[in-house]
């Protein structure tokens, strides 16, 4: 309810000029208001009908611009003062009158008497020129911000309070957020993961399974948050060669530089289905074929240090099993491979064996390169972290967030790691043998869903969150996309995320780009982004009834990036380790 | 090399030349001279212009130096502006502006009087600086003759200067009060109104005094002095136009002159009391002081023919048969022998020429009755108008000069005091070349064109409405048109400082 007590209502200008139903000028008292801020004026319109009496009625509105002029202090004055260094003060100019407007967007009115709970109706006719308006209490802002979901509170996410009035807390629609899609974009540092982090953590409280994909380990924090950590999983992804075609991994063993030939690529096809099948599920059969392999290879580790699984090691072994065979004729172990799986092994030739070899170069390389990366992803994945199920089904669970670690990955096999679980989490959705609704986060959305795909593994992703993003909401599979560079997004994507939080950003390209693709985000809106704080956001979409700049409220939980200080970081780093300054011996004492 | 030296080349009919080259406002004037003159004079007339303006700088130069004995123009240098010379000083600028609403035509409908006070190196903007202003509707009065072009000026003389002498009451360490506009107008031309009724002088008084008292004591002391020294020479009616309690408008006008006057005598110091013209009209100080000097000094030469020779004509025998001619103004000479910052010696401004005998019809009364204006001349008695000096000061090459005036009874020094200051002023506004403070006054006094065009917009829209009702009376039509005009009241610049 409105609170009838009008004492703390300030009175904070006067409309004057033309009003219309959407916009009205307000003649300001000084400093009565702040852009962005939210006013009320209170009206009378007798409904269309002609029968009931007049309505009360409060117009609510939002300052979108100040305009403040001083009429009597002349331009060529003020150039005059400065080439002679003059104090205005001491001067017969004028500087006490000025003239401060408001420009303010309507969003809405409802009932005096609040009867209406929060719910704004269209405003048909302009309010009157010379009406007061007046800043009203925080309870009635925050009704109105709060809007429907008064009457819906189990979807209310607590995330952020009025910039301009900290006291008010501005919930936002969580069933908007997962069943319709979210886009936080902002340069780096503005708040986006800090927003994210706060928007999971409430979202975890109602319990909805969350999948993150996390490029950088920004979200391992949230394990530690107390009554949240046994519901996080963390997940190091080891990338699922077999899953993929001979075709990709061929591209992925080129895109790491180690370039297969034509002939090569030719013949990768079958080396790729040989390894594939290698391994049955049988034990004792691998068994015997591990033990042939090491054997055959003059390699002892194989199958005791390093354990045979279905990766690109195994490709490079069968590759130089391959080659071994057919250089020594060993009609047996040809023989041997061929009925493992490797057909046609029979008909290879000399120059076969050589093409073998160059597999094998790459192969062993890439799979190097690949251990490397999955190490690093291992790492930051943090203790604890687990290796990614091949029943994908289980990163969705009640309560449950799962935090996909691709750090460590270059572009492309993050890509393609996203789009393998994302199409399999989507499919099982389709096919309904997964029960469970999901969220889907992207943090470095771009890379996920860039507008320019080049490489065919960010074509994969593109389509799965192209696909996501139409559809997604039938399944109820839902996305928040993150990204720092919202102009290399596709727009599509974007366009179908129906709730924007946009922070701070300074990039032309990128405010243009949101400007085009954003409707909700006004003209004024959009001027201020280059001017928000740290943390600071305008909501906008169906979160929130009417686009609001506001205050992301801290997270519980922290990120494992959180920025230190350059210097502190390395004074603490030469206690640790106890490093002594440089000293350079040529140099003499003076 | 004194060839090179600009002071040298200044005054030489080549350096006025190239001078005049680089000030297209006077460029502008010469050549719409050139057209205006007799064909005869048209042909160099730019030529000798320059020639004669070169003549007369070497003479003005000569009498600086010493060689030669008898003045032609005294020129005096402003101080170097220096704002903190006049820190602490409290300022005040009158400027009246009308209000026009576009009806079937223009038809003035209010006149507003502004105030701009302030108070130079305050820091509080409460304290530094106040605003006033005084409006009248021109249709609530009764006096006047409303159906001549010059009814608003004798309504805005008597308002701005009731806003001046309120401001000079109000404001006990004054120390200038600035209007937009000569001291004193031509008063003659304004002889023949109407008198005002007691009805109308309370509306100016409305908006003047600070309480109700002063204003009656005000109108109490002119009918006093009117029924004993102004109105018996003036008119037989005397004793009857004091029981109507009738204003003569002049009598009135010069009256509140002379109040103003005594008002400021009794202080130490005497505050500054001035006014600013731009683009004045006058040729008066051409002739009577800068043209007579040189005619004289060619008669004692025995060249009374120079200017003759010069144009090839035969007429030019005088300063006024000169001027006529030849179509200069004191603006235009003083643009082209001042340089900025310079002003020129002061003369008394010829203000009442013309104040006779004139015909006067009383407030409903169809006769006309004779009225002598003679004597409100300054000579005849203690009522009657000031005396003004008036000179003429240069703000920059690309503007004409201002000319300033002052009442000669408050003293030889303030003619001086008020060409510094509005020099200072100006130079705050040298693309205008004209006091920034009056500036400020006449932007706030002025009837903004969006007010009046509402009130253009809401009258013709009630009086539409009026008229399909066919319920317009004459009653009703004024209570629409004041209605519409207090809503002045909205425009911000009136607000009450809070
Ligand atoms: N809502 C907030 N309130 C306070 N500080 C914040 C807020 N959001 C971000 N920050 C600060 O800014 C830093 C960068 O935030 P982060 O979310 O990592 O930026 P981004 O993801 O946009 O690069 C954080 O470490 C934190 O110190
Ligand atoms: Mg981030």
């Amino acid at each position: 309810m409105p609170s009838a007590n009008n004492q703390n209502r300030k009175f904070v200008g006067t409309i004057v000029g033309e009003s219309t139903s959407r916009e009205f000028r307000l003649a300001l008292d000084h400093e009565a208001v702040r852009e962005q801020d939210i006013i009320a004026v209170d009206a009378t319109l007798r409904p269309t009908d002609g029968t009931a009496s007049p309505k009360q009625i409060r117009v609510w509105a939002k300052v979108q611009r100040i305009e403040r002029l001083n009429p009597l202090f002349p331009v060529e004055a003020g150039h005059e003062l400065a080439a002679t260094q003059t104090d205005p003060f001491d001067t017969v100019l004028s500087l006490s009158r000025e003239m401060v407007t408001a420009v303010c967007q309507i969003l809405g009115a409802e009932p005096l008497d609040g009867g209406a709970g929060g719910k704004l109706d269209h405003l048909r006719y302009p309010p009157q020129p010379a009406s007061s308006a007046y800043r009203p209490e925080s309870s009635d802002i925050a009704r109105v911000v709060l809007g429907e979901l008064e009457h819906k509170k189990d979807r209310a996410l607590d995330i952020a309070h009025l910039s301009n009035r900290r006291e008010v807390d501005v919930k936002v629609d969580g069933h908007a957020i997962v069943t319709r899609h979210l886009a936080i974009l902002a340069m780096t540092g503005a708040g986006k993961s800090v927003t994210a982090r706060r928007i999971i953590e409430e979202l975890a409280n109602k319990n909805y399974p969350i999948v993150i994909f996390d490029p950088h380990g920004d979200y391992t924090g949230l394990s530690e948050v107390p009554g949240l950590g046994n519901r996080v999983r963390r997940y190091y992804a080891k990338f699922p060669i077999f899953e993929e075609d001979a075709e990709t991994v061929a591209e992925i063993i080129n895109s790491l530089g180690y370039e297969l030939t034509p002939t090569m690529r030719h013949r990768f096809d079958e080396v790729f289905r040989a390894a594939k099948m290698f391994l049955t599920d049988d034990k004792t059969e691998n068994q015997t074929r591990i033990g042939w392999l090491a054997q055959r290879l003059n390699k002892p580790e194989i199958g005791t240090v390093f354990p045979v699984e279905r990766d690109m090691w195994l490709i490079a072994y069968l590759a130089e099993a391959g080659e071994i065979v057919k250089d020594q004729a060993d009609a047996a172990g040809e023989q041997s491979l061929t009925t493992w799986g490797w057909s046609g092994l029979a008909n290879y030739t000399g120059t076969d064996k050589r093409t073998l070899e160059g597999i094998k170069k790459r192969a062993y390389a890439t799979a190097a390169a690949l251990r490397r990366m999955e190490d690093t992803n291992k790492k930051i994945a943090a203790i604890g972290a687990t290796p990614l199920p091949t029943d994908r089904k289980e990163l969705v669970q009640y309560g449950g967030i799962s935090i996909v670690s691709l750090a460590g990955y270059t572009g492309d096999f993050q890509a393609t790691i996203y789009s393998i679980i994302t199409n399999d989490l989507y499919d099982a959705r389709v096919r309904d043998e997964l029960k469970l609704p999901v969220l889907l986060l992207l943090e470095e959305a771009h890379n996920f869903a860039p507008a320019k795909a080049d490489t065919p593994a960010e074509q994969r992703a593109v389509a799965a969150t192209r696909q996501i993003a139409q559809e997604g909401r039938k399944f109820s599979v839902g996305l928040i996309l993150i990204s720092q560079r919202p102009s290399r997004l596709d727009e599509t994507a974007l366009a179908m995320c129906n709730s924007h939080i946009i922070m701070r950003m300074v990039n032309p390209a990128d405010q243009n780009f949101i400007r085009k693709v954003i409707e909700s985000l006004g003209e004024d809106e959009a001027r201020m982004l280059p001017d928000l704080d740290v943390g600071e956001a305008i909501l906008s979409g169906q979160l929130i009834n009417f686009p609001v700049l506001v205050k992301i409220k801290q997270p519980t939980s922290q990120g494992e990036r959180e920025e230190k200080d350059a210097f502190v970081a390395l004074e603490e780093a030469r206690k640790l380790y106890g490093v002594g300054r440089a000293n350079n011996p040529n140099t003499r004492r003076s | 090399m004194s060839q090179s030296n600009p002071s040298q080349i200044r005054l030489t009919e080549e350096g006025v030349q190239a001078e005049l080259q680089r000030q297209p406002h006077l460029l502008m004037k010469l050549a719409e001279n050139a057209f205006t003159v007799a064909e005869s004079l048209r042909n160099n007339y730019f030529k000798n212009t320059a020639q004669f303006i070169s003549a007369l700088r070497k003479a003005i130069n000569s009498y600086a130096t010493g060689k030669r004995p008898d003045p032609i123009l005294g020129v005096y240098d402003t101080p170097k502006v220096d704002w903190s010379s006049v820190q602490d000083e409290v300022v005040t600028f009158i400027d009246g502006g009308v209000g026009k609403v576009q009806l079937s035509s223009q038809v003035p409908i209010l006149l507003r009087v502004g105030s701009y006070c302030v108070r130079t190196g305050e820091r509080r903007l409460s304290e530094r600086e106040q605003f006033g202003y005084y409006p009248v509707i021109l249709g609530d009065l009764e006096g006047g003759n409303k159906e001549r072009k010059d009814f608003i000026d004798i309504v805005r003389i008597s308002a701005e200067l009731l806003g001046g002498l309120s401001a000079l009451e109000r404001t006990p360490d004054l120390r200038l009060l600035m209007f937009h506009g000569p001291l004193v107008y031509m008063m003659s031309a304004y002889a023949g109104h109407t008198p005002f009724t007691e009805k109308d002088i309370d509306l100016f008084l409305k908006q003047y005094a600070p309480g109700t008292n002063t204003a009656h004591r005000l109108k109490e002391e002119f009918l006093e002095d009117a029924k004993l020294y102004i109105y018996p020479p003036m008119t037989p009616r005397s004793d009857e136009w004091i029981q109507k309690k009738l204003f003569e408008p002049l009598a009135w006008i010069s009256w509140l002159y002379r109040r103003l006057i005594e008002t400021a005598k009794q202080r130490t110091p005497k505050p500054i009391i001035a006014g600013v013209v731009e683009r004045g009209e006058l040729r008066a100080f051409s002739e009577t002081i800068l043209l007579a000097r040189v005619f004289q000094g060619l008669r004692k030469n025995n060249q009374e023919n120079y200017f003759n020779q010069m144009y090839g004509r035969t007429d030019l025998k005088s300063p006024k048969s000169l001027l006529d001619r030849l179509n200069y103004t004191d603006a235009l000479l003083m643009a082209m022998l001042l340089q900025p910052g310079q002003y020129s010696e002061s003369w008394e401004i010829a203000k009442y020429d013309g104040l006779r005998e004139g015909r006067v019809t009383l407030p409903n009364e169809p006769d006309v009755s004779v009225v002598n204006f003679a004597p409100l001349k300054p000579e005849n008695n203690k009522t009657g108008f000031p005396r003004v000096n008036g000179c003429y000061l240069s703000v920059s090459e690309t503007t004409e000069p201002i000319r300033v005036e002052t009442f000669a009874e408050l003293g030889d020094d303030q003619i001086h005091e008020a060409v510094n200051r509005a020099h200072m002023y100006s130079r705050l506004l040298p693309g205008y070349g004209f006091p920034v403070g009056l500036d400020i006054a006449d932007k706030f006094a002025k009837v903004p064109a969006w007010m009046t065009q509402s009130y253009g917009k809401l009258i013709r829209h009630h009086l539409g409405v009026s008229l399909q009702r066919g319920e317009i009376s004459d009653a009703e039509m004024r209570r629409i048109l004041v209605q519409a005009i207090y809503m002045t009241h909205r425009d911000w610049l009136f607000r009450p400082q809070s």
